[in-house]
């Protein structure tokens, strides 16, 4: 039998295969933003659409980012599948109200007979010395939203795997990429792949604590239980791959395992993601956890453009080591 | 030749449904707050009858009469806005938020300028498609002062889409006159800035109103791009039942009452050969409407306790 | 000399100050001393020394991302304007904005956002509070073409007319010609109003267009505005504008046009035939300024080569100073989150 070589491509060529496979197939689905066209987007990230489905389809904008994106709600509502780009994931304040008070509760107050089949996409990331207005991601912001599903891919499979599975969603699905993944490259299968939304996976096998990481910091946590592994402690490494809805049986099914937990993500600790993960495994496994539920996340501050202090920012491979050996040894503070 | 006496019937639903609802919200059955749009039903049903019956609109908070000018059944409505079961949105969303896709209505909205980029998105979709539905959106004049509205009006501009912008302007944005929060001294300006073709025109006159509007409305289909229509209007009520109005000036008041759009057009039916008789069987068959509306409406039971899980997600 | 040539002089003289400062800014970059995208006032500069020019420093500035220009124009020290866009500890803000929100308080400059629109509806804020000091202070908003397609711009030119504040309005449109969607560029400008000047006329406020690149018609515009709003007459709006600058074309600046040689002015030089040909002889600012002033009396060269010595050894100094300057340090991560 012969075996293909898988093919390894980047994150950002992922998701505009994901963009272009859903476009092929359903003439309703859209893309708008700004610069997403004749452009190809600011990171190249619609890169080729714009050739090959033209203005109708790939829209660009005015810098009207409110306006835009309750076009986008509006044109859901009324049969197109737009996928949204708002540039960088601070800029999601401008389109605060037409996500949280029109796209999360049209089915709701429709009592089910309207939806918005909608995706808005964003980036974010600390790392590029773009600055406080430029690194955000609010993915905790949204996910405390009742009618916003979340999608955070780490790798270039399931960035293309989790658009396909937003695009077809009849519900509103944020998904946001870190633009420091962008140019990481792995297998990814062609034509059609699909990664349904609310299954996590578990990236590292390991018995002696569970690391549930987001985004950037699968990859960190990976690092971070390389050398843990040389200490003799194998942690088990679980991403969720979608915030809203969690795959909580995943993550406490590890939990009740490992008896040890610790939640990674690399926007701010404070009020964020991984409080609710947190809550949710002490909750519903705290007679098997053998010690408080761990969490690392971005310093409670705006990001700052200096080098020397943004590269503080996020938590690094050292930092987790030393929280995973604390949690597993309890050499406390 | 539009059915004049038609929608002259359809005035007095309007007026007769938010004299209704006026009397249960005093009367406590009416969960929230709730605005009403008698005066403005020239403006609401003079825009909505120059539509096709597959033309979307995108309404306000002060919406009753766009909801039953686009053909929603009054006693769902009512149930509606009471809070029950049977209302059209399963009693969940109140007068705010009526969401009515069976009638095409993108829905009453909340939120000032809400419904503006919504109605965008559809001339978007239309656009698209390519078949010619033309999307409405209503707003007030305090709407006008809305970023939002501004970023609409150029994207349908650079675009031609197949929307028209209609400004209900009653002079007042809730309790606060327009001249007092509006720069400018033509409110058209904000149209014409884009290059879209801008009107005023009478709001208490239905025939006017529908003329404008049946202009606009038909240069969007045949893809001309979007018009920018404001009418002059008054709204009798307060911003909401309980508004005392004591910011309206009395004299202004008394004059906008002698502009009441519904006997107005009583008389011009009259002189063209309706007689009272005609009229008079209007008003007992509404009578008839509404009162049956608010008997269901008061009879129907609120959701039950399970519905309040359904629906988040699809 | 005449008064109208001093002042053309001092103008010559902010407007290489911010032409070296950007020169220094982009062989930075290319050095890699700081990360981080940038936006170069190449091109614009008569507009920024002209408006400046008609400031008192008991105004306010609200300027946006493409603000080196104005805040060397307003008098921040180079060498802590540097050291900010390096994210250095000596930096205007200890290196935590860079070059996206350079701004220095103690010259009237509030908070820069690199938000589009952002800088117009602080600045209406700052009008307010000029309003409310009844001391005759001003604010002056800089932002570009593409802000007034965001509707917050339009709401805070509604507020501004409608309780008529000291706001001078400055829109420096830098799209004619620009290398928009046509060109296979980024659109600069996706507004459906042929003339910009028609959005402040809808709410009310006097606009008026003036060439952004010659420093008499500016400062004029901008001084009876100015005027105007201390003397309590409302806000205005000023459309200076200006050809894009090649450089700016790419997504990431380039020094296409290299670094500015001012014996194409002078004539020692000639301007080679070529794609930045027109620049050179016509459209660069500094240079047609320079011209001008070499067509007086006196030794205008000579004055020239000594002006640009001067300021170029300042923009190495403060050069100097940036990349000598210690990086912001890790114990001050954390403060100013609050008070």
């Amino acid at each position: 039998m012969f075996m293909a070589e898988p093919r390894v491509i980047d994150f950002r060529t992922a998701v505009i295969e994901a963009l272009a496979d859903a476009m092929r197939t359903d003439r309703n689905v859209v893309v708008i933003g700004e610069d997403v066209g004749a452009a190809g987007g600011v990171f190249k990230q619609t890169e080729g659409l714009f050739a090959e489905f033209g203005a109708h389809r790939v829209i660009d904008t005015p810098i009207s980012e409110s306006g835009a994106f309750g076009m986008a709600v509006g044109a859901a509502m009324a049969g197109l599948r737009p996928v949204f780009e708002v540039m960088f994931g601070d800029f999601m304040t401008l389109v605060m109200d037409q996500l949280v008070n029109q796209a999360a509760k049209v089915r709701y107050m429709s009592n089910g007979a309207a939806c918005v089949p909608l995706v808005l996409r964003t980036t974010m990331g600390v790392g590029a010395g773009l600055g406080p207005q430029h690194s955000q991601g609010f993915a905790a912001w949204a996910a405390h939203v009742p009618g916003l599903k979340i999608a955070i891919p780490s790798c270039p499979e399931d960035a293309k795997g989790l658009f396909a599975a937003a695009i077809a969603d009849d519900d509103p699905v944020l998904v946001f990429e870190d633009r420091a993944l962008y140019a990481s490259r792995g297998p990814v299968p062609p034509g059609r792949h699909v990664v349904p939304l609310g299954v996590a996976v578990t990236r590292r096998p390991g018995r002696d604590l569970t690391i549930v990481a987001i985004g950037r910091m699968v990859g960190i946590a990976l690092d971070a239980a390389g050398k843990l592994a040389e200490e003799g402690i194998e942690a088990e490494v679980i991403d969720p791959r979608t915030i809203v809805p969690l795959d909580v049986s995943t993550i406490l099914a590890s939990v009740r395992r490992t008896s040890r937990a610790l939640v990674l993500d690399a926007a701010p600790r404070r009020f964020g993601v991984t409080a609710e993960i947190a809550a949710v495994i002490q909750e519903q496994a705290f007679d098997w956890l053998d010690a408080p539920v761990g969490r690392l996340g971005a310093a409670d501050v705006p990001v700052p453009v200096a080098h020397s202090l943004e590269q503080l920012i996020i938590p690094d491979v050292a930092t987790v080591v030393a929280a995973a050996r604390d949690l597993v040894r309890g050499n406390g503070e | 030749m539009p059915d004049w006496l038609a929608m002259h019937r359809t005035m007095k639903l309007i007026r007769g449904f938010e004299e209704a609802v006026r009397g249960l919200a005093a009367g406590g059955a009416v969960p929230g707050l709730v605005h009403l749009c008698s005066g403005q039903e020239a403006t609401n049903l003079g825009v909505i009858a120059a539509l096709a019956p597959t033309d979307l609109i995108a309404s306000h908070h002060r919406g009753h009469g766009h909801c039953l000018a686009k053909g929603a059944a009054p006693d769902l409505l009512l149930a509606e806005i009471l809070g029950r079961a049977p209302g059209i949105c399963g009693g969940r969303s109140g007068s705010m938020h009526v969401i009515d896709l069976a009638h095409g209505n993108l829905g009453t909205n909340g939120i000032v300028g809400g419904g503006v980029p919504l109605a965008l998105g559809a001339a978007l979709a239309a656009r698209n498609r390519g078949d010619g539905q033309v999307s409405v959106c209503f707003f007030g004049d305090g709407a006008l002062n809305q970023g939002l509205v501004h970023e609409c009006m150029n994207m349908a501009a650079i675009w031609k889409l197949p929307v028209v912008f209609v400004c209900e302007n009653n002079g007042y944005g809730e309790f606060t006159a327009l001249e007092d929060v509006t720069a400018g001294a033509d409110l058209l300006a904000r149209g014409q800035v884009f290059g879209i073709p801008s009107g005023m025109v009478d709001g208490m006159d239905l025939r006017a109103v529908y003329a404008a509007a049946s202009v606009s409305v038909a240069r969007a289909r045949a893809g001309e791009g979007p018009g920018f229509l404001i009418c002059n209007t008054w709204r009798f009520s307060g911003h909401h039942v309980g508004d005392k109005q004591d910011y309206k000036d009395d004299d202004a008041t008394r004059a906008w009452l002698e502009k009441d759009p519904i006997p107005r057009h009583a008389a011009l039916l009259r002189h063209e050969g309706a007689s009272d008789a005609d009229l008079a069987a209007i008003d007992t068959e509404i009578d008839g409407v509404i009162r049956a509306a608010v008997s269901f409406a008061r009879a129907a039971p609120p959701p039950e306790a399970n519905q309040m899980r359904m629906h988040v997600h699809g | 000399m005449t008064e109208q040539q001093e002042k053309s002089w001092k103008f010559l003289e902010s407007m290489l100050l911010m032409r070296r400062f950007e020169e220094a800014v982009a062989q930075l970059s290319v050095q890699k001393e700081f990360a981080g995208h940038f936006h170069l006032y190449i091109g614009q500069e008569a507009t920024g020394a002209a408006a400046m020019a008609a400031l008192e420093s008991r105004d306010h500035v609200a300027t946006t991302h493409r603000n080196h220009g104005h805040l060397v124009a307003r008098g921040a020290d180079p060498g802590a304007a540097l050291a900010e866009i390096l994210g250095r500890e000596t930096g205007l803000c200890g290196g935590r904005g860079g070059t996206l929100h350079l701004t220095d308080p103690s010259l009237g400059f509030l908070s820069t956002s690199a938000v589009v629109g952002g800088a117009i509806s602080l600045a209406v804020g700052g009008g307010y509070a000029c309003k409310q000091r009844r001391d005759g202070s001003i604010t002056a908003a800089f932002f570009g073409d593409g802000a007034l397609e965001e509707g917050i711009a339009f709401e805070a030119l509604n507020l501004a007319s409608l309780w008529q504040l000291p706001v001078v309005f400055i829109c420096e449109n830098n799209s004619q010609d620009a290398w928009g969607v046509a060109k296979g560029g980024f659109p600069t400008l996706v507004h459906a109003a042929g003339d910009l000047r028609s959005i402040p006329g809808a709410v009310g406020i006097p606009a008026q267009r003036v060439d952004g690149t010659d420093t008499d018609d500016v400062h004029n515009a901008v001084a009876r505005a100015v005027a105007r709003a201390r003397d309590g007459g409302g806000p205005s709006f000023i459309e200076a504008m200006t050809r894009r600058w090649a450089g700016s074309a790419p997504l990431w600046p380039e020094l296409s046009t290299g670094v500015t040689d001012l014996r194409m002015a002078t004539g020692e030089v000639p301007i080679e035939p070529g794609p930045h040909h027109d620049w050179y002889a016509r459209h660069d600012p500094v240079l047609r300024l320079a011209r001008t002033l070499l067509a007086t009396r006196g030794d205008a060269a000579g004055r020239l080569r000594t002006l640009d010595r001067a300021i170029t050894a300042r923009i190495e100094a403060a050069r100097q100073f940036a990349v000598d300057s210690p990086r912001a340090a890790a114990a001050a991560a954390l403060d100013h989150v609050f008070a």
